[in-house]
Order: C-alpha cells, then structure tokens, then sequence
C-alpha cells in the first residue's frame, strides 16, 4: 500500500507532538529520590496581584483599626517599649506581609496572634496603608523609646561597615541594600527608625529559626552568619537613630 | 479530497504553533506546564511549591547514587550559603533565581553558570580532590552585589554523610 505524504507527514507531526510527554513521564518517573516534606515559609509570593492587594488599604479605616494598636506600637507608631517595633512610615507591603504571616501562623507571635484574628482580609491591608503613612520623624514630645542613646565607638565602626559595604569574605551583602536608604527589596522594610531591642531579637530569632517567615530564607541565612556582638552592634546602630543618615557619615576616617 | 487534507494540515500546524506560545505568553495550564518540563519555574513563588522549596535545596542524593544540588541565586544570596559535595563523583548542579540575574562561578576552575529567572540552569561539574571554593556571582545583579559570595566545600567521599532519599545536606553555618 503506498503511504499518502500528508498523512505520513501528519503521523510523524503527531509523534514528534508526543515525544515530550513520552520523555516528561518517564522522567518523572525515574526521579525516584523522595524530597522531604515540603516546608512553606509564607503564603505571600510578591505577584502583582498581591501587590496590589498588599498596597489597595483605605488609611482611613485603617486609622479607626490602628486604635487596637496604639497601647503597645504608640500613637504615632512609634512604641513606647524598645522591644516592641516602630511601624510609622514602613512600607505597605512589608507590614501586610507581616500582618499577614501572623494571621496564616507562618510567624508565630502569643501577643499579635489574638490581635490579628480580629482583623479580615481587608482590614490588614487598611491598617499597614495607615502606618505607611505616619512620619518618621523624631519628635521629643511624644513617649518613645526612638532613639536611643548612641552605642560605643567600637559597635559603630562594627555595624557601619556591615550596614555600608557588608562582609564579602563571609558573604554577607550589606544591610543598605535592601532595607535602604540604598536600595529596597519589596517587603524588607526600612530600618532607619526601628527599636534596638526589637532588631536584635529579630535576628536572634531567625538565626535559631524561631523565626522562619523570610521567603528564600535570605534574613535565616545572614543572621546566622553574624556573630553575637555584630547583631547587637547593628540593634545599636540602627536604634540610635544612625540609620537615618547615609553610612558614609557614621564610617571611623 | 485535497480540501480534507488542507484542513488537517491547517489545524495541526495551529496546534504546533500553540506550543511557542505557551512559552511566549506564560499561559499556566497543568498540560502546558508539563510541555515547558521541568526547567521552567515561576520565580515569584518558588518558596511555594515545586523542587526549590526550601526543604528541598541543598545536595540531595538519588536513588541510583549520584548527587543532585539544588540552589536558589537570589539578590544577594546564594542558598544554602554553602554547599558540601563528596569528591570524583558526577554533580548535577540545579540552580535558578528568584529576582534578578545571576551568575555562579567556581574559583581555580572554569565552571560558571549563568542563572536566569523563570529557568533553571543545570549543569554537571565534577571535583577530583577534596577542598574549598569560592563561588562569587559574576554578574551585576545590584547594590550587594560584590558581597554575594558562598561557598563550595568537597569532601572525600568517606567523610560525605551518608543522606537518606528525604535529606538535603549544606554546610551552611546552622
């Protein structure tokens, strides 16, 4: 029987067609080695829907929200405690991702738990447009712990070069880069104006993984590179106000 | 008759063409996802799901014996921030980037990998004797870059731990 060309050519296009399934499964079926049980650090992926829903808040409402918020973060989000985070002027989306991994329990907090399962969807993106819209200014007026007293010469050096220039040789990249004034990362938020004591137990935290939320595990990965000393040196650093100008300023001539 | 034919014709050559597109325009689809294979990923949500969760880089042994690492380059990070390998034994390097574009390099040897969004850049590599390397990125990918910088470490083979199918080894410092 003699072979029709078109129908020939369209049998072998249909192969071809069927070749990656044929190659997919069979490779999928050879990769036998089980991965371990899967560990998801945060709901959020930074898609642009979620950015829009992450910066879609009315600061209004937000503001009648924030009441709840004003015993412990200040009336002008700014905390009266040092252990407790300043929120006034932080980005929209790093406090709604925060807000958010606290309501999905991927970061784990006895006080903000409660707090946060009071608040819909809706409300946490209300709430974080309010903050981002506080100043961040000192004001001697207010009760707040911002700023603390300036740290010794030592910790200052110290923490000016990590925040600045990092530690290439431990590869740890400089703080300036993705929580500013340099350059910022979405949801890593600015630390030119947050309390001492709140930084260091941060990164105690996500060094002994008690904290786990970081998607791609950058702050897990740098904070256990840091030393004890260096972790307060940068708490200091940042807590004393010293954040707020450029690290060039604060570097030993 | 002919009619008939060119009809088909037309249609199969519409269904091929679908397949370019699906690269072209990111349709997401289970069967598409399966045509693009394993070497497409979505940079945004690789904590979420798929083989770059992060229980799961690091080197990873299969069942037949060889070693797989899989890395995440990310601004400014290379994860796991080190990585152990057992020397003479064949390596399939798996990495891809979460943000921007990388590049990973091997000190004293010229093994480098390009690292793209949205692909996964696999490469074989293979170290005769134990040591330690630098592994810099070599491409611009913003202001830290000049200190994203991890490490690889190969060990002989005896001093490799012995992992089991669901665990992943590094070296990093926790």
């Amino acid at each position: 029987m003699r072979q029709n060309p078109i129908r020939s050519l369209a049998t072998a296009s249909i192969l071809f067609l069927l070749l990656p399934l044929v190659v997919g499964a069979t490779s999928f079926l050879l990769q036998t080695s089980a991965p371990p049980a899967t560990r998801i650090p945060s709901n959020i992926a930074w898609t642009s829907e979620t950015l829009a829903r992450a910066s879609g808040g009315d600061a209004f409402h937000g503001m009648l929200l924030a009441r709840r918020c004003d015993h412990c973060h200040g009336a002008e989000g700014f905390s009266p405690a040092a252990a407790t985070p300043n929120l006034a002027g932080i980005d929209r989306p790093s406090i709604w991702k925060q807000l958010e991994d606290f309501r999905t329990q991927k970061r784990i907090s006895p006080v903000m738990q409660p707090i946060v399962a009071s608040l819909s969807e809706r409300d946490v993106a209300d709430v974080a447009a309010y903050y981002s819209m506080l100043p961040n200014f000192p004001d001697p007026q207010d009760n707040r712990s911002f700023p603390q007293s300036a740290p010794q010469p030592a910790h200052v050096a110290l923490a000016s070069r990590l925040v600045s220039t990092g530690d290439g040789e431990r590869g740890i990249p400089p703080c300036q880069a993705c929580h500013g004034p340099v350059a910022y990362r979405t949801g890593a938020p600015a630390l030119s104006t947050q309390n001492a004591d709140y930084i260091v137990r941060q990164l105690q935290n996500f060094a002994d993984n008690t904290r786990s939320n970081d998607i791609n595990m950058p702050m897990r990965t740098i904070a256990s590179l840091l030393t004890e000393e260096e972790k307060h040196a940068l708490a200091e650093y940042y807590g004393s106000g010293l954040g707020m100008l450029p690290a060039a300023a604060t570097a030993p001539r | 008759m002919r009619l008939k034919q060119l009809r088909f014709l037309l249609i199969l050559t519409a269904v091929l063409c679908c397949i370019p597109a699906t690269r072209f325009y990111e349709i997401d689809l289970p069967l598409f996802r399966f045509l693009r294979g394993q070497n497409h990923v979505d940079p945004l949500s690789l904590h979420l799901s798929g083989e770059f969760v992060e229980s799961n880089l690091g080197t990873a042994r299969e069942a037949d014996g060889s070693i797989t690492v899989r890395m995440i380059a990310q601004q400014y990070l290379f994860v796991p921030h080190c990585i152990l390998v057992p020397a003479g034994v064949p390596i399939r390097l798996r990495v891809t980037s979460a943000d921007a574009v990388h590049s990973l390099s091997f000190s004293d040897t010229n093994y480098a990998v390009k690292v793209v969004p949205s692909n996964v850049s696999e490469t074989r590599l293979q170290f005769p004797h134990p040591g330690e390397y630098k592994m810099p990125c070599r491409e611009f990918c913003g202001a830290g870059h000049y200190a994203m910088r991890s490490r690889l470490v190969v060990v002989s083979r005896d001093q490799f731990p012995n992992l089991q199918p669901d665990e992943r080894g590094n070296c990093a410092a926790r």
